[in-house]
């Protein structure tokens, strides 16, 4: 297999612009529209500047710690420190402690980490205190050695490996344990050229780890060189058979990118989280799309086919958690599957490109897929080249990326909407599943169907509620009315017939006297007696 | 390739080929015949957006991978990235329909603009060949445009299987044809690598 033809790999922001400085050779957007060549200059010079300016950084920051370091008791050994060591920190591993200076070293978020570094540092320095002064010295000695002196000598046999050097596997997790041991395992099948293989990917391992402040399009041509010149080596020198050779070149892809994955997945020398960010805020703005819109043939009322959505969704959300490129293109193909099955399944007819890319569209959509672009331009720029340029995987890569440019682009155009619609969804103002919610309502799964259905009861009892109160009200005013209309009637009648009280005693002691009339009353009768 | 060795002399080359054209003019349909007619157990189960065929000539064996691509005009914008290192391109269009042949020079200029002419092999494909009732394009005007385009040229019918197949392994022969005149020249390997067009076939020597 020549891979000679297909060196770079694809780059997929390629625009058509010539080079900037009117070179003559085209030049690219991730160089800000430069060549290869020009940008490498205007880059130094810029680069030139920047390690300046992080020097005097550094130098201040370095007084800071020492001052620091002075108040504890272990004045002797951060004494010792020269500045001059931090030159070998820049090549140096990437340990707890470096992190945290190593920052200072990169472009983007400086004035940011400032901050948090001498914050850092400080509370190192507090630590210190409590240790002993020989605890920090070693510590020191860790920090500021080259990793190629902690490093057992690169000579390694594939016996060696299982007991593997301190400067690639410090911090391996399991998973870089297994692959590795794997890896070995595989090449054993391949005798003398596994030997061969081995020791070029070790020799690979430790050249990018002096290479981790070379930029990520440097540090991706790297890799693609290393794969063309190992799979040519295999072929011409140890004739492999090509079919062995693919074999062998996936492999020692997944061993080398378990372990560059953390150094080269998303660095934050660029702005793959910036873009990353921007999609996911994109695909959350246009949650309102639906299948009808994008025209997409899948028909989800079928149990069937919202399964297989189901799991194209999981599979595209799973790329993430692979380290490996291929492991990422799989998903992407695994996801491609289940969606031609949904079309399938829907259409009753094998499914062409014109169902294909809607459908994986309204997936993105759905999925909102994490670190999408960081995951698109990683397997771009540390795959295998002749994956993504042919083969099946390839195809479904791409498509996916016409996927993104599409999302990114969409407009009113795209959907079929008017301009108004389409603005008044995306601020947000009208949900169009609202408006269309009778005739929609088949599409909705059974959980959005019942919350309808008791949004409906819900109104009912609201409006019940309401009528029971005003009800309720109005007796309350009744009540009052009468109670007050009882009151003046009663007024009334009082009014109209006022009680007269007669003072008790004086109708008691004269009951006599009042008797006017008695006067005229004859004399009351003397008892007298008769003899009779 | 001029090497002596007995596995040089027949070597196995991989191309890409992309189908271009609006929705409906067949596209998939003529993939779908040209992979289904030849090899029918071994028919895609899925779908027809990516196909495989292997032909054997007389020079070499060849590789076509067919790749389907999305006629609907609002991604026209994002296509670009289908052709993208491609070795062929089919231009469908519809004999039915004028509108098809002009969009299919539309994505001519694409192509031109993307490649350099020695870079890709590029065909015009007049399909539906079995409508010819309804005919709007004459072969004439067909060919006349291709021949201006120094395109390959064809009429087809995906339907009634008339030209498919024919239309495919005259893209393999001019691939190969091509693959014989850049060895027998000897070109230099392009210098700036950066340059994304270099790409020239995959060959595996079986």
């Amino acid at each position: 297999m020549n891979l000679k033809s297909e060196r770079r790999g694809i780059h997929v922001d390629q625009s058509e612009l010539l080079c900037k400085k009117g070179c003559g050779y085209y030049g690219n957007p991730a160089w800000q529209g430069f060549c290869s060549k020009c940008w490498r200059e205007e880059y130094h010079k810029a680069r030139q500047k920047q390690i300046q300016e992080d020097w005097e950084l550094a130098e201040r920051l370095q007084r800071e710690e020492e001052e620091a370091y002075a108040s504890s008791q272990s004045t002797q050994g951060a004494q010792s420190l020269t500045f001059s060591k931090f030159e070998e920190k820049k090549t140096n591993e990437k340990t707890r402690k470096v992190t945290t200076v190593k920052k200072f070293f990169t472009a983007s978020s400086r004035t940011g980490a400032k901050k948090v570094a001498q914050e850092k540092i400080i509370k190192q320095g507090q630590l210190g205190r409590e240790r002993n002064a020989d605890n920090i010295l070693r510590d020191l000695k860790e920090i500021f050695t080259p990793s190629w002196e902690l490093a057992s000598p690169t000579e390694a046999e594939i016996q060696e490996a299982k007991a593997p050097s301190p400067s690639i596997n410090r911090q391996v997790s399991i998973e870089t344990d297994r692959v590795s041991k794997e890896f070995i395992e595989f090449l054993k099948t391949y005798h003398k050229p596994g030997q061969d293989i081995y020791k070029q990917c070790k020799l690979f391992l430790d050249t990018m780890n002096h290479k981790k402040d070379l930029s990520i399009e440097e540090q991706s041509e790297c890799a693609q060189d290393f794969y063309q010149n190992v799979a040519e080596k295999l072929q011409t020198r140890w004739k492999v058979s090509p079919e062995k050779v693919e074999k062998a070149m996936d492999q020692i892809e997944k061993f080398i990118m378990t372990r560059q994955y953390k150094y080269v997945f998303c660095p934050e020398t660029t702005d793959d989280e910036k873009k990353d960010l921007a999609v996911q805020k994109r695909i959350r703005a246009l949650h309102w799309v639906t299948p009808q819109m994008l025209c997409v043939p899948v028909n989800e009322e079928i149990p069937e086919v919202s399964d297989m959505v189901v799991k194209a969704i999981t599979d595209i959300i799973e790329m993430d958690s692979k380290r490996v490129p291929r492991d990422k293109l799989a998903c992407i193909t695994k996801c491609s599957k289940h969606i031609f099955n949904a079309i399938k399944i829907t259409k009753n007819e094998p499914a062409s490109a014109d169902d294909f890319l809607p459908t994986l569209i309204y997936i993105v959509l759905k999925g909102n897929p994490p670190r999408l672009q960081s995951n698109i331009q990683y397997i771009t720029r540390f795959c295998n080249p002749s994956r993504l340029m042919t083969g099946e995987d390839g195809y479904y890569f791409t498509n996916l990326c016409c996927a993104v440019a599409f999302i990114e682009k969409l407009d009113a155009q795209s959907l079929n909407l008017s301009q108004e619609d389409f603005d008044r969804y995306m601020s947000g103002q009208t949900s169009p599943k609202k408006q269309e919610s009778d005739s929609w309502s088949p599409d909705m799964c059974v959980g959005v169907k019942q919350m309808y259905k008791n949004l409906d009861l819900l109104y009912q009892l609201n409006e019940r509620q309401e009528r029971i109160v005003s009800e309720a009200k109005k007796l309350e005013k009744d009540l009052i009315d009468w109670t007050d209309g009882i009151t003046k009637e009663v007024q009334d009648i009082v009014e109209k017939y006022p009680l007269e009280i007669k003072p008790k005693n004086q109708a008691l002691a004269a009951i006599d006297s009042e008797n006017v009339e008695n006067d005229k009353l004859p004399p009351p009768l003397q008892p007298q007696v008769y003899a009779g | 390739m001029a090497g002596t060795s007995l596995d040089r002399t027949h070597p196995t080359y991989i191309y890409k080929v992309v189908l271009l054209g609006s929705t409906s003019v067949g596209k998939s349909s003529l993939a779908y015949r040209y992979v289904k007619n030849d090899f029918k157990e071994s028919l895609p189960t899925m779908g027809c957006a990516f196909l495989t065929q292997t032909l054997c000539l007389e020079a070499a064996t060849v590789r076509l991978e067919i790749w389907d691509t999305a006629g609907q005009e609002k991604y026209h914008s994002v296509c670009h990235l289908y052709y993208r290192g491609a070795h062929a391109a089919l231009l469908v269009y519809d004999i039915t329909s004028k509108e098809t042949l002009s969009r299919a020079k539309l994505w001519l200029q694409e192509l031109e603009k993307e490649f350099l002419h020695d870079e890709i092999v590029i065909a015009l494909v007049g399909n539906k060949t079995d409508l010819m009732a309804e005919r709007e394009v004459t072969t004439e005007e067909g060919e006349e445009f291709a021949k201006s385009k120094n395109l390959l040229y064809m009429e087809t019918s995906a339907k009634s299987n008339y030209h498919v197949s024919e239309v495919f392994t005259a893209v393999a022969q001019e691939l190969v044809a091509r693959e014989g005149e850049k060895a027998a020249v000897q070109r230099p390997a392009p210098t700036d690598l950066q340059e994304p067009r270099g790409s020239g076939p995959r060959c595996c020597q079986l």
